[in-house]
């Protein structure tokens, strides 16, 4: 049993370790992404485009990260595309908004001891 | 203001549904029982009988000039008074009059759905859903023409028919499920009809017209458009046979010719139907032999595991989910309460915004009428019946999901509000629940419960405190309808976790959107009936 534990223990370490790396070269590639590349991004989540609900449902991870790596005028230029589109993306302006920006930074933590992203979504 | 003159009449009644003045139709119908002493089920009765003909459409998928299709909403005049008769028992007195009135205040507002959605017809569906007023204004601008009343004569388009009697019960009962699947509405009806005459196969009849209703299922709503009857052939179906039960069969003609007709309307939906029959001949050779209950009920371990599978699978994971606990002995029942019970953390955890209640707690009236036909009857075919109500479901969860949620819409925790309702004496935690339900505060709402659900074993006035708080929104019959199946399958439930369906209702009351921000149906309740908490 104890054998057990270490081995998930070590397991679930090596799948922590992969998440910082990917979580990592998103964040570089957000960095470098056009507010269109982004928006081509964010269009994947239509109900029409979607692949599915296991790809929607990826949307607030997404959103949550947007806010904490793109700086407010990329952030308000998206918002202003999507709100330009009405009703059908109101859902998605809204999570674009500066005030949701806020409300998502803000119960972002990074404690000393975490390596790990400071996402309260993976 | 509602003027009043004169005595109220049954044929004043019949006149102002038909021409939706749902006003002064309520204003009668409350009369006519409490001034006049008519008995509630005669006017019930009545009532019923005078919509009748309107509510047929001639299909729920409506073709547009451009050649593409758009769905036609089912009656749900019949599914008010289903929810109403039930809740009437549950509430008991004064109070079980309420939600009889907010049946009877939808009635003439449900009338005539195909004229309704093409804006040629005024009613809830032509000015709620299809804004009808801003597409064909009227004269006066402060009058929106779409709320009533109606300027023709609403349609009928299905005549009524006489029954048919020729061949064995057996195999008429067999020509009418299959008149019903293949949409042939005149014998189906006619069939239904000679069959009704028969009081010693009436269980039989209402075996067959359940099963008829509950196998007409889309398989997903995903993308679907009109294409889907989010369950109403089987809600159709229950309400048919437990209203009959109340008026007597022998009184229920126009009930009958409410239903029936429609059950064989198109479009007709038996894709999962046939993908649970072909699933289970492969995996459960013997399903006609699982017993209804076992002595194997679902382990904690496993309800977790369903609802892991409820809330965040796909199809084919609830198949397999479901199929095992079936292959390794728990009886229909079991699984069937199991979903339910589930399924609730779908509304008590995840669910915000309050138009994202609708597909899922259609879903959960359809398992109530799985469940309540395998307490009620003996089928063959019932462990299906449970692999169909946890794949609609799922279905409903994942199309929900499809949409990025909107964080706009977003509730506080319910356990924000814990000691603030652990602080409330218990005895005054039900009166400040039912103010909380009419504001919906969800999360209050919720909290409340919680404590009180901990604090006490009490239960049926708490369910009474949800279901009258609920029952003061108008025009809107799944309020009866939910509140209906909710507290069913609350008594029926033998899983550990039964308390979960009292949250996800009370969450659902609470906070599911309402179409009207006012009572006046309810203020014309109390005028007639004058209860003792108004």
């Amino acid at each position: 049993m104890n054998g057990d534990l270490k081995d998930l223990w070590q397991v679930r370490n090596v799948a922590a370790g992969v998440l910082v790396l990917s979580e990592e070269q998103m964040r570089r590639a957000v960095g470098d992404a056009s507010v269109e590349q982004l928006t081509a991004l964010i269009e994947t989540f239509s109900p029409a485009r979607s692949t599915g609900p296991e790809w929607t449902r990826s949307f607030e991870p997404l959103v949550e990260r947007l806010c904490a790596w793109c700086d407010e005028a990329t952030m308000a230029e998206l918002a202003d595309v999507f709100r330009a589109r009405g009703i059908p993306w109101m859902a998605v302006t809204n999570a674009l908004s500066r005030e949701n920006g806020e409300c998502v930074r803000s119960a972002l933590r990074q404690p000393a001891w975490a390596r790990l992203p400071a996402f309260a979504i993976v | 203001m509602v003027l009043v003159q004169g005595s109220p009449t049954v044929g004043a009644l019949r006149d102002e549904i038909q021409s939706v003045r749902y006003r002064q139709a309520t204003t009668t119908f409350c009369r006519l029982v409490a001034e006049n002493q008519r008995p509630l089920k005669e006017m019930i009765g009545e009532a019923i009988a005078a919509a009748a003909p309107y509510v047929q459409v001639p299909s729920h998928m409506m073709r547009l000039p451009t050649g593409e299709m758009r769905g036609v909403n089912y009656d749900h005049t019949i599914l008010g008074w289903r929810g109403a008769i039930a809740l009437m028992h549950e509430l008991g007195g004064a109070r079980g009059i309420l939600p009889n009135v907010q049946a009877m205040w939808y009635v003439s507002q449900g009338l005539n759905v195909w004229e309704q959605v093409v804006c040629e017809f005024p009613g809830h569906y032509a000015r709620d859903a299809e804004q009808c007023d801003r597409k064909f204004p009227g004269t006066d601008e402060h009058v929106n023409r779409f709320d009533g009343p109606a300027w023709n004569v609403p349609k009928i388009y299905f005549e009524d028919h006489a029954p048919i009697e020729d061949g064995s019960i057996t195999d008429r009962l067999a020509r009418m499920t299959w008149a019903i699947a293949e949409g042939d509405k005149a014998q189906a009806y006619g069939l239904f009809l000679g069959l009704a005459k028969e009081p010693e196969y009436r269980q039989h009849l209402k075996d067959a017209i359940l099963f008829s209703g509950i196998v007409d299922l889309q398989d997903t709503i995903i993308n679907r458009g009109g294409y889907q009857n989010i369950g109403h052939k089987g809600l159709r179906a229950r309400a048919l046979v437990d209203i009959a039960d109340y008026l007597g069969w022998d009184n229920a003609h126009e009930l009958f010719y409410t239903v029936v007709p429609d059950l064989a309307c198109s479009p007709h939906l038996h894709g999962l139907w046939s993908e649970i029959s072909n699933i289970c001949r492969m995996e459960l050779p013997d399903q006609a032999a699982i017993p209804k209950r076992s002595d194997k009920p679902l382990s904690e371990r496993e309800l977790d595991s369903l609802t892991e599978t409820l809330l965040w699978g796909g199809p084919y994971d609830v198949n397999a989910t479901v199929m095992q606990l079936f292959r390794r002995g728990a009886g229909i029942l079991d699984v069937g309460d199991a979903v339910m019970v589930c399924f609730q953390r779908y509304l008590i955890d995840v669910l915000e915004h309050p138009n994202a209640f609708l597909h899922p707690t259609h879903a959960l009236d359809y398992m109530n009428v799985v469940q309540s036909w395998t307490r009620d009857h003996d089928n063959p075919h019932q462990v299906k019946g449970v692999f169909l109500g946890a794949r609609f479901m799922n279905d409903t969860i994942r199309s929900n999901a499809m949409f990025p949620r909107d964080p706009n819409f977003a509730l506080e925790p319910r356990q924000v509000y814990r000691a603030w309702a652990d602080d409330m004496a218990v005895d005054r935690l039900l009166p400040v629940l039912k103010q909380y339900v009419l504001a919906q505060d969800a999360p209050r709402s919720c909290a409340l419960v919680d404590s009180y659900l901990e604090r006490t074993s009490e239960r049926r006035d708490l369910l009474d405190t949800i279901t009258y708080a609920a029952c003061h929104w108008q025009n809107d019959p799944h309020v009866m309808r939910n509140c209906a199946s909710s507290l069913e399958e609350y008594r029926h439930n033998q899983t550990s976790r039964r308390d979960d369906i009292i949250r996800g209702f009370v969450k659902h009351q609470s906070r599911y959107v309402k179409r009207a921000p006012t009572h006046d149906c309810y203020q014309l309740y109390v005028d007639h009936f004058h209860p003792t908490d108004a």
